[in-house]
Order: C-alpha cells, then structure tokens, then sequence
C-alpha cells in the first residue's frame, strides 16, 4: 500500500516542476550554489530535525561536515563530491525504492531544492572548512536596505514598488495594469475600515481629478473611527481575547475594556512600541495612568478552569504557559511551546530560555478562588472598576453617603444593645410570671372556599364542607384582655378531619400552608393594621419556615411536613402592644393559597397579655437563659438571639441590605488587569511542564540567543517589554510589518505568519521587509504611516484580474497582481449591515448579542449566561463587539472560520463551504438584512425603473455599476418573482414579517418589498459582495 | 444554470487547475495536501476522498463519548475483592500523594453492590464480563473488543476531553474527528466529512471538542441538532420556497460565472459549486434526519421515536451518517458524572444507551456495515474504586465516585479490531493497570491505524512544527486488531 503513498509523493513535486521554470531564484538569477546561502539552509529545513545536533537518527549529522562526507549506516557514503546521483543523499529524498523517501514525517523537498543539492553536489560539494554557519536570517539585526534601481521608474512611484518590481523583472513578469479607482476605493475602504465606500464616497472620489485624490481618500479613512474596529480584530485574535472563561462552567467575564483600549489605540495610531510596551507591563509602568493598567488586559483574556475539583495552581501554571507561548508568537514570531518540555528542536531555544521568560509572568496571584470546600472554585483574579456615567457616580455616592451613616448608627445600637443584654437576661431568667393565654370568642369567620364551619365548645373551629384548592379565612374575635403583646394560632386535629387533620386536603399528607397571617384591630369605624415582630412555631417544614408567615411574601409560609396528623402552633409577637377597649375587635387573616386543600381544618385563636418576648422564646434559649454555667459557646448564642430581638437593629440591617442591593446594581463595570505580587515567587524549570516537578531555580531574561545589553533591562514584565521593542530583538519589527502586509495582501512577504524560525517560509522580498521594519522603527512607530505608504503604492494599485501573465505567478507571491480575497467573518457581516442601512456606529461597551438560533447556548455548568437577542441598534452592531463565549462562539462568525479564541491564533483560515453559503442565503439575521436592502432599493434611487433600482442596489452591495448582461440577470430574476408573487400572495405576508422586533427601518409597499426582498437575497450573496 | 454554461466555465478554469492556491486554505495547508492526493489537485476541494497510508480495516467511525465519565468499575470491569473489602479505609498509596479532583480526606474502597441488579455475567462465547446494568450489550459481547487499562494525564473534566480527544490538554490544537476528515477526505460530498450528535448538555471542552485547531476550518465537525433546523440555517427563511430558493441560488451563480469570465479567480468557480452543494444538503439532510422512513423493526431494535429527540435516534442516526459514507460520527451523551448517588443514577443513565448501542451494533452487522465502521465507546476518564461521600449500608445510593486518571475501561467493536477480546488488567482494587497498559495517544493511534493511518505521518506543519494528534506518543495496541 506503500505504493499509493510514493505515488502521491510524486505528484506535487511534479506541480513544483512547473513553477520551477519560472521559480527558481537560484536558476533564473543566480547559477553558483553557494553552501551557507543556498544549502545549509535546505538541511535545517528539512533534515536537522533527525539529522542534526538535537537527534542523530541512523547515526547520521548532516550539520557536521565530516558525517556528511562519511558514511552511512548501510556503508554508502552520503555525499560523494562530483557524483549527486551515487550520494546516498540525493538517493533517499529522490528514490522511494531506495528504502522511506526523506523526510518521512513532513513535506518533501521541491524539485527546486533537489536541484540545488544536484547542483550542488556535482560542482564539488564545497563546504568551506570554518563554516561558521551564518545566523538564521530573522535573528539577524535588521538593516535599512538601499533602494534596488529599476527600469521602469514611473510605474515605481513608491520605495515598495521597487522592490516588488525588481523580484517582477528578475523573474521576467509583468505587473498588472491599474485596477479603475472604483475598484482601488472598494479595496482599500473594506482594507482600512472593513467597510465598502458609500455611494457618495465613490461619486466625489470620481469626480476628484485633483493630484491628492487617492491620497485623500486614505487619509479619511485612517481617520475613521471605523479603521479601530477592523484592525482589532487581528489583533485580538492574537490576544485571544473573549468574553467567557472557556472550559466546564465557561462563565461570561468582563473584560471588554480591554478590547475598547486595543480599538482606541488603534485609532489614535498609538505608537506601536508603546502599544506594546502598555499590554505586556502598563501596570508597571510610573504612575501607570488608569488607561495603561486596562491594556494589561491583554494577558489576562487567558482561558480560566473553574470546573469542580479543578487544580489552582496547575491552572496558573497553564495559564503562564499561555501567556509565555503567545508573547513567543505574538512578539517573536517564534513557537516556543516545544522549549516547554525539552530544548527546542529547530530553532535555538532551550528549556532554560523558555523557563527564564516563565518567570517574568510568574508573579501574578492566583485566578480563581475557593467558593467550597477546596472543590468549587470560581473566576477571580485582578479587576478593576471603570468610571461610571457622571448621573450613576453621584447616585452611587448618595448612596455610599447613606450606607455610612447607617453603619455608624448600628454600631451605636449595637452598643446600647450590649448594654441591655444583662437586663434582658435577668428579665427571661427570674421566672417572672407568665402571661395569660386567652382564646379569642370568635364573633364572625367567613372564607373563600365556601367552606362551613362549626365553632367547638373549646372556642376552636372545625371547617367542614367542600374542600377547596386555596383558601382564605376571615376571623372576626373579641378578646377580655386588656393589652394584648402576642397572638397564637393552633391548628387542630379533629376525628372528621381526614387523617384526623390538621390540614383538610389529604388524609395521608394531612400538611396546610399559612402563606400570610395579618392581622387588624376594628376599632368602632377605625381598622388599622396590627405589626407582628416575630413568629415562633413548635415545629416548621423545611424551606416552610413561620417566618415565612408574616414575610409579606405570598409564595412563602408556615407548613409542618411530615409531622402529619398531630397538632401544631405558631405564636406572633406583636410589635407594640394592642391597647383593647371595650368594643375593640381583632380581625385576623389567613392566606392559604398552595392549592390542593392544604388548609387548615380546625384552628384555634387565642391572645396574651404579657411581655411578649416570654412567649415566643425558644425553649433552648428559655433553658441556656436559667442555667448558672455557661460555656463560651452558650453565652455567645444568647447574646446573639439578644441581638437578633432588637428591633432597632432589625430596622437599621434592613435598612443597609437595602442600600447595598441598591449599591450593587449600580455597580461599576470591571475589567480584567495584571497585578504584581509584593513577593514574587520563585521559577524552577519544570520537568516535562509538570507543576509537581520542579528543577534548577531560574531568573527572568531574555533567549540567551539575544543576550545583548540584556543588563539594561529590569528582571520584570517592564524589563522584558522594553527589551521586546529595542533594537536587541530583530523580530518585532520584521514580524508586525509582515502581519499588516498579510492583512493587506492577503498573504505575508513571510507567508508562515506565525513562524519567523527556521523551519518557516524565507520572505519573499526579504530587503522590503527590512526597509519596512525599519520605516516602522524611524517613523515614531506609526502604523498608520506604514499602512499609508503600502496601500498608497503602486503594488497595492494593480487589478486583481487573472491574465496570461498571472500564471507565471499563480499564488501572487511576488505581487504581480492587486490582492484579492473573501472577507473575514465579522467583516462579511459588518458589510451586509452596512449595505442594508442597518449598520449602528455605536462603540464599545459591554459585549451584544445580535440574532442566534436557539440551542446554541448550552454548557454544563453553574451560572450559565442565556442569550437574549437584543431588540435595538445593538443588534446591528459591528462584529467586533458580538459576545464571545468560547465554548460556543457566534454561529455565522464561525461558519467563516472565526476561531473560538481559546488560543492566540495568527492567521484565520479561509474557507469556502456549502455551510457558509446556506448562512447567507438563510440566516434569519442575513434575511432581515435582505429586507432592510430591498426597502432601500424601493425608496432612495433617483431612478425609480426596475433597472434603476437594480443598478443602485448593485452598486450598494459591489461599488461598481454592473454590466447588461449582469442587470438581465437580475431583472430575469425579478419577473419571475413577481409572477410567483402574484400567484401567492400569502408570501407577501412571509416576507415581510422575517424582520424581527425592533426593526428600525418601515416597510411601505409590502409587495414589492417581498418581491425586491429576493434581488437583496442574491445580491448578498455574491462572492464579489463577500470579496475584497 | 445550464450545463453549456458550466461547460465554458469549467474549460476557463482548466488554465488555472494546476496553480489553484489549495481552497484558499492556510499557508502550510496547501502543500500538505497535494502530497496526500493527486487526485484531489485540479479538483481543490478539501474533503474529496484521499487514499490511506495503508488498507484501511474501517472507513468510518461512530465514536460515543460519554460525557463525565461512566463508572467503568461497575461496568466493564468486576473487581470482587473491591466488593469484598468495601468500607474498608484505601490503601494509603491510593491516596496519599496522589491530586483528585474532589476526595480530600482519606476514602474508603467502594465495591459494586451485591444485588442482582448490579451484578456482573459472563457474556457470549468470549465470557467477557458486563453488568447486568447493561443487558442488552451483554448479547452482544462477542463483538466488543474491551480495554480496561487506559490511563490520562487530566482529572478535570474539560482538559481531558481535550486530551482524549485532541491529544492535548489545553486548547489549540484539531480534534480527532478533524484530523481523520483531513486525512481521508468524505465519501459523501452533500454531507459534512464529521458530523456531531449531542444528547444533554455541550461536554465542558465545549466546540473544541470536535474543533479543528489550527488545521482548515473545513475539517471542524458540523453538529447535526435534534431541535430547530439540523444544521444551522438549513431551511429557507418563511416565504422562500424551494423553487424561489433554486431561482435565487441560479441568479447568484450566473452573476457569480460572469465575475469568474472577468476576474477568472478560481475561489469563484469553487464558491458557484459551494452554492450547488448547499442547494442538495438542503434536502439530503432533511432526508437523513427523517427516521420515520426506518422499518418498525428497527425502531423496535433501537428503541426510537421518531420526532422525539433522544440518545437512541441519534445511534440511528449515526447508522444513516455512515451509510451515506460520512466519515466521522460523534456522539456526546451527558450525564454520566456520578459524584453522588452513582448506584442511584448509573440504572437510569444506562438503560437510555443500553438498547439503542446494542441495536446500533447489530444493526451494523446484519446490513454488513460493522465490519467497515469502527464503534468506540469513550470517556474522558474513569471513576474511583474509593468511595466519594459516606459509605456503608444505608448510603448505597448517596455514596459516589471520584474522577480517576490511572485506570479506566472503554470498548470498541467493528472495523478491524477483535470482538470477544479483553486488553489489559487492572490490579485486583481496579486502581491502576498491572498488564498492558495503554494511553490515550496509544488509543488514538490505534483508531487512526484502523483508518489505514499511521498516526506518525498523518501531521499537520505548524508553527514549524509537524504536529500530529498523537503529539509526540502513541503506539498501536497490537493486540487488539483482528
């Protein structure tokens, strides 16, 4: 089966042959194959990892000249100067019969870098003596490079047309002719702002014949609000910045005052090093400004395990990994994950190097926090408050003013409190006389339920008659006392109750619920309500507490399961004492609205007089209180039940629970930032990356492969920050001019954006990649400036079309025509809403959430967030600021390959798939924006024909007016809905009412609408609407 | 469109086959994926069948996670002297030293219950050893393969899905699922390559579960969802008919061939049959979700209602996935985290899977499809022999389990792997392996193996490293292919 393997081995070498015609720097420019520049850098890409210092897989180091010149295991000597096809080398990557083609675990080598080994090899394999093999290309110090000569001065208006056209005329091509200026508009407003250019944008841009045209246009758009928005995408990508903690119970966080700070900084055009330097330390930095501690945000969008029985400090560890690797990628265009575990095995970082950078970010607390036990953890870690809208601040304050107050009253009560508590003791413990019960003659007792009711000679009433599902009791009762200070209600057993009672609904589950017990004193004309203080029951049902009685909460109240078939009774101390006259009257009330019978069957009402604490005092403290030896803990329980009993303290902590709810809800917003510990801690390297194993105690530095002026920097995130941006490290500037040239041309002059090592692609323009890096570092680090110069340049000017001469340059490696490529996923979306009219130009703030289907949202998990669609302009808000919770990001953004930011990612994959297509045709958030283009078809074209409508919509959606036989299409399109339309006239109805509610735009004329609704429909989904 | 139409369209782009930049996919991606596949280059699409390393034993998977972690010991793994000595204090060495994720004070060993119920039989003409829990699978014992040594590095939940599942405990990298999908392509081009089933909740790896890391987004599984539209905007909006629909879909490819005259990129040409593609899913999924066609014997087998959601539609499913060549099925199942009451709870989790995987097998069988589709039944990790909770006689069902990394059994049967086999033994508690001990990279390149796949060579370049989804282990269990 080997054989199907080798077969397919072959076939792209075959495809490479090809490209090799016109390829090959080496055999087009350059026939001398020269070892350091040409070879050695084919052995480090392909065969050091098994046949290099690391490994010496079959006995074999091509990195040492002396092996390579020997022999191999098999006695075949490896390279035999002269004779490419006897060298054992040439034989093992060309010849599958020869045993496994090499390298059995990647890519093979090119037909063009076969053929320079052949060359190679057969001009005298010359490996000069004292190769001191030159240092990878990105590790070396970035030089401003001088500007190539070309012929063709006038096409190279621009330093970065030189260069591209010098590669161009090596290699024979010919550039592209300059695309239309509505095209060049279209391309550069989507690339600058990720939004087409509105129709009046293009007419001026047309009309303008002035010298500064293009210019112009540029300038505008950098200065647009709408440049922050688009540019942070990638950037954020690479923060992985999201809203949710990702794992198990993957909670919503704050942290979007982060993501606010990387948009405004970009349009501010923050100076890049500065940028830098705020994310990775602006904590650190003197007087750090509240600005510069948000940015350090940018760490702290790490994922977060809060799932049960989670490990705190392994979860730290991983996270420092995560942020020791994404600095790596970010910063340094280098994976350093492998250096985790062992040295790394291509490029020249080791364990210690990687330890060393541990150790600047090893010096942050810990993020989550024990909630249970040891098992239950939740997200925490660092915030801080961001400042409120001045109206909230000053309510806040009020209220924090008040809060104070309060405080400071209770602790005076608190203290008065103290000072009772030796007299109240004294009070419940002389055995002053009890009160007098007395039951109340009842005068009246009317109810809901229709029930009847006999009054027993024991003053109680038995309740016969139907049994209803709720109930409430109305009891009419003159008492003989003269002060009344408690109430009590017995509920009664009785042979005709079922289960003998005492709750009528059930003879084996005999329970009753008082929901809410009030009472009334009628005195002659007068009823006025009657405050109860306290309940006290012998005995309540779990979550059924007395309390729940006087409450005011009808959902709540007294119940007794599953002590059935036995009496109970509950006493209500009164707040003040009831003063009764001769034809004073209590008129009680008892809600009973559970349902299903569970009333009371017989009951009994009688009145104390008395001080009213005696009565309703437990029986445990009733006890505590006339023992004469206490233990600390019985004195404390005492104290505490005094405590509780007082009403002004009562008051005053309902008060404060008040004022703080208040105080919550108008909390401030927080955000996610990075704090040093005092004491930092110590940083071993761990064996295999395990926690549990720690090795030699390391110090923060820099990759012992910069160690220069290393001294000069601090050993903390600062240090490193200001290390990362100095001219000591060659990669930053190389690595973020090369990321913004990708997002402009669709590919980087190093197309492995995320790998600058050794085993990545050679730039393609490697001195225009310097000249850039350099630009970047001389120009006050603007990346405006950088990105001005680029799309202003004559490169970026070409036409995207194919023609004859793309096909010496299929892949647009050396820029022989104008970019071309789909949008990404949050930009498809922003464009539709732009065309539709729907788009809202609101920034920042707490994440939105736009229209999703239902289901999407479903972890396992305490505190799961639910997704409510939002019913304003929030909808229609750009992708930037939709809500990302990680374990189920955005449906459409990830139809379009939006990753799910768990992990820094450089460069989104773009797609092309059926899934992608049945979202724009169908996604009811896709069909409202159709509705919302198709109104605007019917009402803002001067033109008010058919064709009128169609060229204005086409223009909206592709920038350009559209050619006959486009608008026949259309128009074709157009007739027959009409006619489907006609014929059902229910569709009208359909169509109309896909919008959902809250939106903002009106329908006019239904019909036609329902039938442009289909136009807006295909429109959207052109791939030249998706496409820049 | 008419097909002259799509003739011109199709010679324009003959120019270009050879040049096609890979699907617009990822830099490194290209290249990979003209080596795996000549046939594959003029056509670029990512999912067109790829032949395998070497003959492939199965060529689809049905891969049943079982979401928190099924109580292998009570299952597939009888351990009488765990039985016996219950309510003893554990060894200290199963304690002491060692991090699990809840237990914090010494526990005590927890046997299954001596009742019936939760006994152990002997099965089949293998003899292997299944709860009564599970009766239905006991009949069909002699086509499983059982492994009872598999051991993880995470005791939390999602780490180790992701380590199960994408090699690696943390984030970031492609799911097993992707990884096949992007090494052998799809049968069915009107059908994702790797398709999704969740009964309960989403797993707490959430979509990086079946994610795609950083190899092509195309490879991502695509979830197939029991409520709403089975994938995601699959119905046409109210008041789009099918034949609106087709009139729509026409204009757009005929406005999108003359942009592809003009510009002649090729990403047009594959977008046109994108929107083909989209067009017939819109009615073969629908076709596929509609089990009401299935004969009543099979709904009897399965234990399925059609129209009603439930774990054992969705084997059925799998069974109809697999049929139409899709190449990987993934169920989720969540419920099996029995930190409490696991003797309570296990009776009722099992009897939801129980019936329908047994008729999925059987199924499989009496159409011929077993022998081609491997089954695995998984699980992040397994449950402690201690006990979580008070143990003793009245606790019997309040006490729990743990999660436990050192040992743990799951079977697979199908596809190229022995049926009526047992790997590996557990010590006579069932805390750790004493033979044959297999990790979960091991599990994994046995699964990729059994797709005519070697583990070592199906990798991915980035970051300039050749990752593969074994990360750098991995070793085939020998011993459990047939």
């Amino acid at each position: 089966m080997g054989t199907c393997w080798q077969i397919s081995r072959v076939c792209p070498a075959l495809v490479l042959a090809i490209v090799a015609i016109w390829g090959s720097n080496v055999e087009a420019a350059d026939p001398v194959v020269q070892f350091i520049t040409d070879v050695e850098p084919i052995f480090r890409k392909h065969c050091y990892r098994c046949h290099g210092e690391v490994q010496d897989k079959a006995g074999l180091r091509l990195s040492r000249r002396a092996a390579a010149f020997g022999v191999a295991d098999s006695d075949e000597p490896v390279i035999i100067a002269g004779k490419p096809e006897q060298s054992l080398l040439i034989k093992r990557i060309t010849d599958a019969e020869a045993g496994e083609l090499m390298p059995p675990d990647g890519e093979p080598l090119s037909k063009q870098e076969i053929a320079i080994l052949r060359r190679w090899i057969k001009s005298g394999a010359n490996w000069p003596d004292s190769v001191a093999v030159a240092k990878h290309w990105a590790y070396q110090p970035v030089v401003r490079p001088a500007l190539p000569k070309v012929d063709n001065e006038r096409w190279a208006n621009n330093p970065i047309d030189r260069f591209v056209l010098k590669k161009l005329q090596e290699r024979g091509i010919k550039p592209s002719r300059e695309t239309d200026r509505v095209h060049w508009i279209r391309r550069v407003s989507l690339a600058l702002t990720g939004l087409p250019p509105t129709l009046q944008e293009i007419d001026a841009f047309l009309e303008d014949r002035t010298e500064t045209a293009y210019e112009k246009v540029v300038d505008r758009l950098l200065a647009s609000k709408r440049f922050g928005e688009k540019w942070a995408i990638g950037w954020l990508d690479l923060a992985r910045y999201a809203d949710s903690n990702g794992f198990q119970a993957d909670q919503i966080r704050d942290s979007w005052a982060y993501r606010d700070w990387v948009i405004n900084a970009l349009n501010r055009d923050m100076p890049f090093d500065q940028f830098v330097i705020e994310q990775l330390a602006g904590d650190l930095l003197p007087n750090a400004s509240f600005e510069q501690k948000v940015a350090t945000g940018f760490h702290r969008t790490v994922t977060c395990n809060v799932e049960a029985g989670v490990h705190p400090e392994e979860n730290r560890t991983n996270q420092i990994f995560d942020r020791v690797n994404t600095t790596g990628t970010v910063f340094l265009g280098t994976s350093l994950e492998c250096a985790q575990c062992h040295d790394h095995k291509y490029d020249p970082f080791d364990q210690k190097d990687y330890y060393r950078l541990f150790a600047y970010f090893n010096n942050t607390p810990l993020e989550v926090k024990d909630t249970g036990g040891g098992v239950t953890w939740d997200f925490y870690g660092p915030k801080m408050e961001l400042p409120l809208p001045p109206e909230k601040q000053k309510q806040r304050d009020i209220l924090s003013r008040e809060l104070a107050v309060l405080k400071e009253e209770k602790q005076k009560a608190e203290k008065e409190n103290g000072k009772s508590y030796r007299k109240w003791l004294e009070k419940i413990s002389s055995g002053e006389p009890r009160g007098q019960w007395q039951v109340l003659s009842v005068h009246n007792f009317s109810s809901t339920g229709n029930e009847e009711f006999e009054i027993l000679e024991d003053g109680s009433i038995l309740v016969t008659g139907p049994v209803p599902g709720k109930t409430v009791y109305e009891i009419l009762a003159r008492s003989k006392l003269k002060n009344i200070t408690a109430i009590k209600v017995e509920a009664l057993t009785h042979e005709k109750l079922p289960g003998n009672g005492p709750g009528r609904g059930d003879k084996e589950r005999t329970n009753f619920i008082l929901n809410e017990l009030s009472i009334h004193l009628q005195q002659a004309d007068r009823r006025s309500p009657v405050k109860i203080s306290r309940a006290i029951a012998d005995f309540s049902q779990k979550k059924w507490d007395v309390s729940g009685a006087i409450d005011g909460n009808p959902q709540t109240g007294w119940a007794i399961a599953p002590h059935y078939h036995q009496p109970h009774w509950a006493i209500f101390a009164l707040s003040d004492p009831l003063d009764m006259q001769e034809s004073s009257q209590l008129m009680l009330r008892l809600d009973q609205n559970y349902g299903h019978g569970r009333t009371i069957g017989r009951l009994r009402i009688s009145a104390y007089s008395g001080d009213a604490e005696i009565p309703v005092l437990p029986d445990e403290i009733r006890k505590l209180a006339v023992k004469r030896e206490r233990t600390k803990e019985e004195e404390k329980k005492l104290r505490e039940f005094h405590r509780k009993q007082n009403r002004k303290l009562i008051e005053l902590n309902n008060k404060i629970t008040e004022i703080r709810d208040k105080l919550k809800k108008t909390e401030p917003p927080t955000t996610l930032v990075m704090v040093e510990m005092e004491k930092p801690r110590e940083t071993h390297i761990l064996s295999r990356g395990n926690y549990l194993s720690p090795l030699e105690k390391v110090t923060p530095g820099v990759p012992a492969l910069f160690d220069t002026g290393n001294d000069q920097y601090p050993p903390n995130r600062l240090g490193l920050a200001n290390w990362l941006v100095s001219d000591h490290n060659p990669l930053l500037t190389r690595v973020t001019v090369n990321r913004w040239w990708a997002e402009l041309f669709g590919r980087g002059i190093v197309r492995t954006l995320e790998d600058f090592g050794s085993q990545g692609e050679v730039p393609t323009h490697p001195e225009l990649l310097d000249w850039l890096a350099s630009e970047l570092r001389e120009n006050g680090w603007s990346m405006k400036k950088i990105i001005k110069t680029i799309v202003l340049s004559q490169t970026y000017r070409q036409s995207s079309q194919f023609t004859n001469e793309s096909e010496k340059d299929p892949e647009n490696k050396w820029y022989s025509r104008g970019p071309r490529f789909r949008l990404t996923a949050e930009l498809i979306r922003d464009n539709a809403l732009a065309i539709s009219g729907l788009l809202s130009d609101k920034m920042g703030g707490p994440p939105v959430m736009p229209y999703q289907p239902g289901g999407i949202w479903r972890s396992i998990g305490r505190n799961q967030p639910k997704w409510i669609t939002a019913q304003n302009e929030d909808r229609f808000r750009r992708g930037v600021y939709i809500i990302w919770k990680r374990d189920a990001p955005y449906p459409s953004l990830v139809s379009f390959d939006a990753p799910d930011r768990t992990a820094c990612v450089v460069n989104r994959s773009k797609t092309n798939t059926p899934l992608q297509a049945l979202t724009l045709l169908n996604d009811p958030a896709y069909s409202e924006m159709a509705v919302g283009l198709a109104i605007r078809m019917l009402s803002e074209p001067r033109d008010k024909t058919d064709r009128g409508r169609i060229i204005y919509g086409f223009r909206l959606c592709l920038s350009r007016e559209p050619k006959t036989d486009e608008i026949d299409i259309l128009l074709d399109l157009l007739k027959q809905e009409r006619a489907a339309i006609r014929k059902n006239p229910q569709l009208v109805k359909e169509r109309v009412k896909i919008v959902l509610p809250g939106f903002p735009m009106k329908i006019g004329a239904p019909q036609e609408t329902a039938v442009w609704f289909a136009i807006s429909n295909a429109l959207l989904n052109l791939d030249e609407t998706i496409t820049q | 469109m008419r097909d002259s139409d799509m003739l011109t369209c199709l010679q324009m782009t003959r120019r270009y086959l050879l040049q096609k930049s890979g699907y617009g996919l990822g830099a490194c991606a290209l290249s990979t994926l003209f080596q795996q596949d000549c046939s594959a280059v003029g056509k670029g699409n990512p999912l067109a069948v790829r032949k395998p390393h070497f003959p492939a034993r199965a060529k689809s998977v049905i891969y049943i996670h079982l979401v928190g972690a099924p109580s292998h010991l009570d299952l597939f793994d009888f351990k009488p002297e765990l039985q016996k000595r219950n309510g003893e204090l554990c060894p200290d060495e199963f304690f002491v030293g060692k991090k699990l994720a809840f237990i914090r004070k010494q526990p005590t060993l927890l046997g299954t219950p001596k009742d019936p119920r939760y006994e152990y039989k002997k099965c089949g003409q293998s003899g292997i050893e299944i709860s009564n829990l599970l009766p239905n699978l006991q009949k069909v014992a002699d086509e499983m393969c059982v492994i009872k040594t598999v051991t993880t590095e995470q005791f939390n939940h999602a780490p180790a899905q992701l380590h199960l599942l994408t090699g690696f405990g943390r984030f970031g990298r492609p799911s097993i699922g992707s990884w096949a999908t992007y090494g052998l392509g799809s049968e069915n081009q009107n059908l994702p390559g790797f398709v999704v089933l969740i009964t309960g909740n989403v797993a707490g790896a959430g979509s990086s579960a079946w994610g795609s890391g950083f190899i092509p987004s195309v490879y991502q599984g695509v979830e197939f969802r029991s409520q709403g539209d089975p994938v995601l905007f699959l119905s046409n909006p109210k008041g789009v008919s099918v034949e609106s629909r087709r009139r729509i879909i026409d204009s757009v490819n005929r406005l999108n061939q003359v942009e592809y005259a003009d510009v002649a990129d090729p990403e047009i040409e594959t977008r046109i049959n994108q929107y083909e593609m989209a067009y017939r899913m819109q009615t073969s999924v629908p076709e596929l979700m509609d089990i009401e066609s299935e004969t009543k014997q099979t709904h009897e087998l399965y234990g399925t209602l059609p129209g009603k959601p439930s774990f054992a539609n969705n084997c059925l499913l799998a069974r109809r996935l697999v049929e139409r060549g899709v190449r990987f099925v993934q169920l989720f199942d969540s419920g099996w985290d029995m930190h409490s009451g696991v003797f309570k709870s296990l009776p009722k989790k099992c009897e939801q899977v129980d019936r329908p995987i047994a008729a999925l097998l059987k199924d499989l069988k009496q159409r011929g499809l077993l022998d081609e589709t491997l089954v695995v039944w998984s699980s992040e990790f397994g449950r402690t022999p201690m006990a979580q909770g008070t143990n003793g006689m009245d606790k019997v069902l309040t006490v729990g389990r743990d999660h436990h990394k050192e040992g743990f059994a799951l079977w697979m049967a199908g596809g190229g792997v022995k049926g009526g086999h047992v790997h590996g033994k557990t010590d006579e508690l069932g805390y750790a392996p004493v033979e044959n001990r297999v990790d979960t990279h091991d599990l994994n390149a046995t699964i990729m193996h059994l797709l005519g796949m070697d583990h070592e060579r199906l990798t991915f370049k980035y970051q300039g490293r050749q990752y593969r989804l074994t990360d750098i282990f991995g070793n085939v269990i020998q011993e459990v292919l047939s």
